[in-house]
């Protein structure tokens, strides 16, 4: 890796309901090191604890042990000066609010003066091609059109990071991989580090640059795959020996991860 | 790429089609006062039980100036009870979504208020104010305003979608932007809904406490003497202008409701 870390995870640690008979171990002993404008995927069955490690690095929840850095600083303090942007599985618009209004809330809430932030919600809508949309109100779109949206919010502040957990989980498959085209499409423009959550392993050979594969119960990194198919990648990427190759060894990476620690 | 409920034909939204949603209703009241005149005479229904339409209309007409007169004068501590009480409601839950421990007391004692009858609330406001006093009777809406209007407020202001608190705390916003941003908004629906409620309990509130004393021009006072008489087309008359007021405050809320949430899913039909 050539580019220098801008998220570090080490030796973390992650248990619900610690000290009672009912703990669950979700993360253990993760160590992660990605560099500055990847795309990383953190692949795995649920229950394997991705979301949690994401949550972890966006300070939605504290680890139990072990130490990371966001942006070079401590995960709260990242939060605190705003250096990711988050998309969830459901878009999450205020549904009080337009299109528009809805892709300035980041900025709204960091304090921006108004021109500035409607000026950067109308680029921003421009990046998602939503543009025409601008007034409407999020009932009146597609649930595809209501993620790009959020996509549109997530980027408005102009993160370092793009944190996704399972973003296109709620979509069809058309929708899906017509979204994810776009999404990469989006990356290429604004160059962040993503970091994103899926169980589907053709979405995460598609779009990564690295895989991380993760196994369950207790949640390891089982594996990282370097995924070397050149950008930009296209629908006909989809159709390459190479794909499928990458496909399949991060299926067999996947199937190889211990899948349950060995009952006593 | 299609978005559904943009593609509405303009036919189904212009003026012509709003009054059109109009007939249906017209027709049901004529429908209903028709009924209502050929039972009232076919069955020799004596005036004391249930007067004719047409005989309360036609005490409507010679008695209209003072109806009018009274009603004006019941209308002021409506509105005023009404905003009084929708401004007490709503800054009472403000303060409670802010300090949650407070919710079960405050909630209590909310309870406990509401529970006072107005037979009670009416003499003791008298005595505070002044039985003339416009406070006097707006207190008693006020009174019955409030409940609602803090339950479901409070309601609204603390039963957020877990998704949307964890957006603001992605976006490191205080807790004051959640407040403004996020729970106020949400609280809309809630607060309408309750300022509906608001609406007939106000009335009500008035025209029973004027039962109790204070001037003599009011509904209240009105009905009750027209009753007493006995002249009950007249006191109909006063029944259904203070019906009217009702209705028409009802109305109002909704107008300012459509106004103000434009997007709420109640609404999402006539745009589509």
């Amino acid at each position: 890796m050539a580019e220098p870390a801008i998220i570090s995870v080490r030796k973390v640690n992650k248990v619900f309901n610690g000290g009672s008979d009912r703990a669950v171990t979700a993360l253990e002993d993760i160590d992660l090191t990605i560099g500055r404008g990847e795309f990383i995927s953190l692949l795995g069955p649920s229950g394997c604890g991705k979301s949690t490690l994401l949550r972890v690095m966006a300070d939605l929840t504290a680890p139990t042990s072990g130490t990371l850095t966001v942006n070079g600083k401590a995960p709260g303090a990242a939060r605190a000066d705003r250096d990711y942007g988050m998309v969830f599985q459901q878009a999450g618009l205020f549904e009080w609010r337009s299109v528009l209004r809805n892709v300035e809330l980041p900025l709204q809430v960091a304090g921006a003066k108004k021109e500035v932030y409607r000026a950067k919600a109308e680029e921003m809508l421009e990046l998602v091609r939503l543009r025409e949309f601008a007034g409407h109100y999020p009932w009146q779109l597609s649930g595809g059109m209501q993620q790009r949206v959020a996509i549109a919010r997530a980027l408005s502040a102009d993160p370092e990071i793009l944190f996704m957990d399972e973003p296109l989980g709620a979509l069809d498959e058309m929708n899906r991989e017509r979204l994810q085209g776009e999404l990469l499409r989006i990356w290429g423009d604004v160059r962040t580090t993503v970091v994103f959550v899926t169980h589907s392993i053709s979405e995460a050979v598609f779009l990564s640059s690295r895989v991380v594969v993760m196994s369950a119960r207790p949640g390891r990194v089982a594996a990282c795959i370097d995924v070397d198919l050149p950008y930009p990648r296209t629908a006909a990427t989809r159709t390459t020996p190479e794909f499928f190759e990458k496909v399949k060894d991060v299926r067999r990476a996947l199937h190889e991860a211990p899948s349950e620690r060995a009952a006593a | 790429m299609s978005a559904p409920g943009l593609t509405g034909s303009a036919g189904t939204t212009g003026p012509a089609a709003r009054a059109l949603r109009l007939v249906p209703v017209a027709l049901t009241a004529v429908v209903l006062l028709g009924v209502w005149q050929a039972a009232v005479t076919l069955f020799d229904v004596p005036a004391f039980i249930m007067p004719t339409p047409v005989r309360i209309a036609a005490a409507f007409g010679h008695d209209v100036g003072t109806i009018m007169s009274a009603s004006l004068s019941t209308a002021k501590p409506v509105l005023l009870g009404l905003v009084m009480g929708s401004l007490g409601g709503i800054c009472v839950a403000l303060a409670v979504s802010r300090f949650p421990r407070l919710s079960g007391p405050v909630l209590n004692a909310a309870v406990l208020i509401n529970c006072a009858p107005i037979v009670a609330l009416a003499p003791i406001f008298n005595n505070w104010f002044g039985v003339t006093s416009l406070l006097s009777k707006a207190g008693v809406a006020a009174v019955m305003v409030f409940f609602p209007v803090f339950v479901n407020t409070t309601r609204g202001l603390l039963q957020i979608e877990p998704l949307h608190l964890e957006i603001m705390e992605s976006l490191a916003a205080r807790p004051r932007q959640v407040s403004l941003l996020l729970r106020l908004p949400n609280a809309l629906p809630f607060l309408f809904n309750a300022l509906k409620l608001g609406t007939t309990l106000a009335v009500i509130g008035v025209i029973v406490s004027e039962y109790f004393g204070g001037s003599t021009e009011a509904l209240g006072v009105y009905i009750a003497y027209q009753a007493a008489l006995p002249r009950f087309d007249y006191a109909w008359a006063g029944i259904l202008v203070s019906g009217a007021l009702g209705l028409g405050l009802f109305g109002a809320v909704t107008l300012l409701e459509r106004f103000l949430m434009p997007w709420h899913e109640s609404f999402h039909e006539e745009s589509a």
